[in-house]
């Protein structure tokens, strides 16, 4: 039988490479995708939890079926800001209407 | 004895196998330069994903994430990434600066090592024995604790669908809105603010007449 730890090993690796690209991309797209990685690594390591759980309940799987009704959620909703971004800023790329706005001040 | 023991290193072998595939797609969905492949990479990335669940023995939730993560999620993004012509452009993966991208490397080795000595040093063996419960693959079993007792669950799923619908739709109108000339214009308010303003406008036209007639008699 596999032990849990590899799991978490898995999971936390996913949240780490999550981290790295939320963090070191521009682009937006990226961001979320990033975001995405992240949230299947916490789900992994639910998943895990749940079945090695000595007294045995479904709370896991549940608790499961939310998140990921609550990640498709919320890709919706950062589309769509992705797209007020883009109208508003005329870019998808985080670092440049900070930019244009250093250009205005100076 | 001999079949145990083959079964338990073919679920290991699987473990690994799975394991070095969903990573190298994680992480080529963040490096690759064309962000369509990239999209596509993130897909194939949440359908290995499932084959955990398969191996959890949790089948339903492996059927969901491919349905919700593959089919939707990704699509989605796909969708996304053609409504956002400017995310293809490949001078966003080129970083400004070396500093973000060490930044970032520090940030994620520092989680990835944490979250290592926690799975690894953790004992979490003592809190979890090592011989579970033979439940698994009980579909039966989850279909009647998700909607018996529990259906709570089943209705916040259904409120948190039905609140992103309408906060997109929402967000995607105030923008429209915000584009659209001003209010006084629309056609409810615009024709009575015009026929307020047509109203001050006589009326201010009087009485500059009647001023005007006034000085021509005194």
């Amino acid at each position: 039988m596999i032990p849990l730890s590899w799991y978490l090993v898995v999971a936390f690796v996913m949240i780490g490479l999550g981290a790295y690209g939320m963090v070191t991309k521009r682009n937006l797209i990226r961001i979320l995708i990033g975001a995405e990685i992240m949230g299947n690594g916490v789900n992994i390591a639910l998943v895990a939890f749940s079945l090695y759980n000595p007294v045995f309940s479904f709370t896991g799987q549940g608790l499961i079926i939310l998140v990921i009704s609550v990640t498709a959620a919320h890709t919706a909703l950062a589309l769509v800001l992705m797209l007020m971004y883009q109208t508003r800023y005329s870019t998808v790329d985080l670092g440049e209407p900070v930019t244009v706005e250093a250009r205005k001040s100076d | 004895m001999l079949m145990q023991e083959f079964e338990a290193l073919f679920e290991e072998v699987e473990f690994v196998v799975i394991a070095v595939v969903v990573l190298l797609l994680a992480y080529l969905a963040l490096e690759h330069r064309e962000i369509v492949y990239s999209v596509f990479f993130f897909g194939f990335m949440a359908a290995s994903v499932a084959g955990f669940y398969l191996l959890l023995e949790a089948p339903f939730i492996a059927g969901m994430q491919i349905a919700v993560y593959t089919g939707g999620i990704s699509a989605l993004i796909i969708f996304g990434v053609l409504l956002l012509p400017r995310a293809q452009g490949s001078s966003l993966e080129v970083l400004q600066t070396p500093r973000m991208r060490r930044i970032g490397m520090i940030l994620s080795a520092t989680v990835m090592t944490l979250s290592a000595v926690l799975a690894l040093v953790f004992p979490w063996s003592q809190s979890f024995p090592a011989d579970r419960p033979p439940i698994a693959q009980d579909l039966a079993g989850l279909a009647a604790w998700l909607w018996g007792e529990h259906g709570i669950y089943v209705q916040l799923v259904a409120l948190m669908m039905l609140t992103a619908v309408i906060g997109s739709v929402a967000i995607l109108k105030m923008e429209k809105t915000e584009k659209l000339s001003p209010l006084k214009d629309r056609p409810g308010l615009g024709s009575r603010g015009k026929e307020n303003e047509g109203a001050s406008e006589t009326k201010a036209h009087d009485e500059e007449h009647q001023d005007a007639k006034e000085a021509g008699t005194q």
